[in-house]
């Protein structure tokens, strides 16, 4: 077991180096280019050389690439070309944003999607199982965009019962949570509840279910003990991609209701071209896909009995 | 009327007051009387020159024989004090108020500095920091008063240190300011890299400034009222303007968040101009999707919004609680062609482009008719020394001879650079594809986002600028075209056209001026410079509990007079 830690995290940090690599080539080979981004177009050339000399810009390349990730390890990203403070000033709290927008999410999207998934593949073909297969394929179809201009339509202009835009001006509001969550959920919920309940289905007409209830054990804990537990491995793969989403895939949401999160500072980073602050949001969106890949291939060891490392 | 035409409806002590302000006043009222001096040219000249803003206004009354009514401001009833106006707006960075090139900057600091002079929202140059100002007989030495009893919120007296301070920075090459072509009549020539003149500004006493010129310069005090112009505190010699941000103005800013929100607050120790209603104002950025600024004013998050893009117009009208504002500009957007690059170093292929296009389509396509049909010369119906020429006409036969004996019988293959937000933008690009096509013109629309395109606006070879709203035609012109200064997109060159902006710079009398943009205007179409589809109209929209406010053609903020009603 500790083994398979240790090779999962080493090929977990090899992917990070590998990224930081293509990052640093990508952004950083032509420092005239940075320089153009940091002072502006209309600096003469003098002031870039000047700026590029200052920042050591002039020394080898591998030298820099060094540095560079010696900041990154210590958390400075360098200075937003945009909002004139450290990355970091703005990284931390709107990554944190998002993960309060992406907690309130899955606290409610994950119970849902699997209830409904169980009992979906619970009986599979009963009037249940079909109206929540078609609900979930419905609301998982229509795009982000097109239910947040609904919703919107619904709740702000038509009823007046929710604010419009969720960027917590004053303060943290549980009110202006409320539209974003429920567009993500919509969105999300029904991609996690089909592949349930295909599992669940699937794990139903397994001898050993058969079995189980040819026994004379209640339903209830055929269900609970024996079916859910395999039916889970699936899901739970679909469930740690979901977390990348809710990082990066969140933009369209997160820009629609001004939510000042991850996912529109990495939007707004792209538009102005922050380069600074593109890496650093980079870094992290590659680093929790990574650490999520990691945390679920280790957590199938665990679900799937069929894993086992001695 | 009864009044005969013989005479002036002046009396001698009238003629006397407007004579000592300046010489040429006199005929100017004369002009207005005859109807050949609009009644705004006469209050435009008249606060220029230095007589203050309600004695022009009423001596405009008294010889138009028409009661005035200062421009319609929303209000009902008495003022409250008290209150925060919430106002959707982009937070941008802010750290030099002298390189400013957004209105939203401008804003950002309007309610802490100020500048000296303000353009209302009906477009007349109205004295604020300056009391008053004159200027000689050849519009080259200009004297400003100052306003006397104004203080820095860091207990300073204002006056001419403060004036004399940033004068000198923006007329420092090093600084980067729009400034540094905005009064190019300072400087020792025209060229890049010249300096300001010795005695360019010159410090009289504590309140006066005088200012020497080059070359005459009749919009020297409109100039002053744009947003780059806003006086800082002379301690200020570049850094971080928003971390000891001393201004004069009626508020203090409390905390900017680039991005996110800007909050201030009524300054404690009182503002020169009198009572300020609000008690504060906080700006909220809601990014760049315009719904959302929308679904935050009709749900109660925001008070009013900076902007209504035109799509909205037809929504914001569908909400009963909405106040809707509008206001009728010199803003536009030029399809500009970069005169030194292929295949645009062709006039006859910039020509033939200019043929395909019919304005009023355009505005009907791209902007839902609210607006003028521009003409392709930069000079707005609204501008005082506009001077009609005949409407430009679609007519393919001639665009498509044009460009055969350009070399491109079989077709031209061109891209436009545009960005994605505001969508009317990328929308009369798209309009322009169409227009064109039918000439053998296939224009491919190369959409950005907004960051991208202003790295290459001046540098792209055909790209589509939105400009702003300027108070005179001249402006622009001097701005956009002359040559070699810093915003000359197109790089326009021509020495026949500075020499005539020069002239039409100096020329105080509204009808000889108008001669002399009647050239100027032939010019930029003949050397078809520009597509410029329209004047676009500007709106935007507030709760009704917003009161006293009226929407400024560059939409500037000015917030001072603005309550808020209760319930």
């Amino acid at each position: 077991m500790l083994v398979f830690l240790g090779k999962r995290l080493a090929f977990m940090a090899l992917t990070m180096l590998a990224v930081s690599i293509l990052l640093f080539l990508l952004l950083e080979v032509n420092g005239d280019a940075v320089a153009v981004k940091v002072l502006g177009p209309y600096t003469t050339d003098e002031q870039r050389a000047l700026w590029l000399v200052a920042n050591g810009y002039d020394r080898p390349l591998y030298v820099r690439y060094f540095e560079w990730l010696g900041n990154i390890l210590r958390g400075d990203f360098g200075q937003s070309i945009r909002f004139r403070v450290p990355v970091s000033e703005v990284l931390w709290p709107r990554l944190a944003n998002t993960a309060i927008l992406g907690a309130v999410t899955f606290g409610v999207m994950i119970p849902l999607a699997l209830v409904l998934g169980v009992l979906a593949g619970m009986r599979e073909g009963s009037r249940l199982d079909r109206s929540i297969s078609v609900g979930s394929i419905v609301t998982t179809s229509i795009p982000e965009f097109a239910s947040a201009v609904l919703l919107t339509f619904l709740f702000v202009f038509w009823l007046g019962w929710l604010p419009g835009t969720s960027a917590m001006n004053d303060g943290f509001a549980w009110r202006e949570l409320v539209l974003p969550v429920t567009v993500l959920v919509l969105y999300g919920f029904g991609y996690i509840a089909r592949m349930t309940r295909a599992s669940m289905a699937e794990v139903m007409q397994t001898p050993y279910i058969r079995t189980a209830v040819l026994k004379g054990l209640p339903y209830r804990q055929v269900i609970l003990r024996h079916a859910l537990r395999n039916a889970l491995i699936a899901p739970f793969t679909v469930i740690m991609l979901q977390i990348n989403w809710l990082l990066s895939g969140v933009i369209v949401v997160e820009f629609f209701f001004a939510y000042k999160g991850f996912g529109a500072l990495l939007l707004e980073a792209s538009l102005n071209q922050d380069i600074y602050l593109i890496q650093a949001c980079a870094m992290v969106a590659v680093f929790v896909a990574v650490t999520t890949q990691t945390i679920a291939d280790i957590g199938y060891t665990y679900l799937n009995p069929r894993i086992r490392f001695a | 009327m009864t009044e005969k035409n013989d005479g002036t409806r002046l009396d001698a002590e009238a003629v006397g007051t407007l004579e000592r302000v300046h010489p040429k006043l006199p005929r100017v009222a004369a002009g207005v009387e005859r109807g050949t001096v609009s009644r705004r040219e006469f209050l435009r000249t008249a606060t220029l020159l230095g007589l203050s803003a309600g004695a022009a206004y009423a001596m405009a009354g008294r010889l138009t024989g028409e009661p005035f009514a200062p421009a319609a401001r929303a209000q009902a009833g008495t003022p409250v004090a008290g209150g925060t106006l919430r106002v959707s707006m982009n937070i941008k960075e802010i750290s030099d108020p002298a390189t400013v090139d957004w209105s939203e900057k401008g804003n950002e600091l309007r309610h802490v500095i100020e500048p000296l002079v303000r353009i209302s929202s009906d477009n007349v140059a109205v004295p604020h920091l300056a009391e008053s100002w004159t200027a000689s007989e050849d519009l080259r030495t200009w004297t400003f008063k100052l306003r006397r009893g104004v203080t820095w919120s860091n207990g300073d007296e204002f006056g001419a240190d403060d004036v004399v301070a940033n004068f000198v920075r923006w007329m420092d090459p090093a600084v980067g300011s729009s400034n540094y072509g905005r009064f190019s009549a300072l400087r020792t020539s025209n060229d890049d890299g010249s300096s300001m003149l010795e005695n360019g500004v010159v410090k009289i006493d504590d309140h006066t400034v005088e200012f020497n010129l080059r070359v005459p310069f009749l919009a020297l005090p409109e100039s002053m009222g744009d947003y780059p112009c806003l006086i800082a505190h002379r301690s200020f010699q570049g850094g971080n303007w928003v971390e000891n941000p001393i201004g004069t103005g009626p508020f203090e800013l409390v905390e900017l968040t680039v991005g996110s929100r800007a909050r201030y607050r009524r300054r404690e120790s009182g503002w020169w101009g009198g009572e300020v209603y609000l008690e504060g104002i906080d700006y909220v950025d809601h990014g760049d999707d315009p719904a959302a600024p929308l679904a935050a004013l009709a749900s109660g998050q925001v008070d009013m919004l900076y902007r209504l893009n035109v799509e909205q117009v037809p929504a914001a009208r569908a909400i009963p609680s909405l106040v809707l504002y509008q206001a009728d500009t010199a803003q536009t957007g030029v399809a500009r062609m970069k005169v030194d690059q292929a295949p645009f170093d062709d006039v006859r292929v910039r020509q033939a482009i200019q043929a395909c296009i019919d304005h009023g389509r355009l505005l009907t396509l791209a902007y839902q008719n609210l607006g003028i049909p521009g003409e392709d010369h930069h000079v707005a119906p609204v501008h005082p020394e506009y001077a009609e020429l005949p409407k430009p006409t679609q007519d393919y036969d001639r665009a498509r001879a044009l460009l055969a004996e350009a070399g491109y019988a079989d077709g031209l293959d061109i891209q436009i650079d545009c960005v994605a937000q505001p969508t009317w933008e990328p929308n009369t690009s798209q309009a322009l594809v169409e227009m064109l096509r039918p000439a053998g013109i296939n224009l491919a629309v190369n959409i950005m986002p907004g960051g991208t395109y202003w790295d290459r606006w001046t540098t792209t070879p055909f790209g589509f600028t939105s400009w702003t709203h300027r108070p005179i035609g001249t402006q622009v012109l001097s701005l956009a075209y002359r040559s070699g200064v810093p915003w000359n997109e197109s790089s326009y060159s021509n020495p026949d056209f500075d020499a005539l902006l020069d002239k039409a710079e100096a020329t105080l009398d509204v009808e000889e001026r108008r001669a002399i943009m009647e050239e100027l205007q032939r010019m930029l179409q003949g050397d078809a410079v520009i597509v410029q589809p329209y004047w676009r109209s500007i709106a935007t929209a507030s709760s009704q509990a917003v009161q006293g406010y009226a929407h400024h053609p560059a939409e500037e903020h000015h917030f001072e007079q603005v309550w808020l009603s209760q319930g």
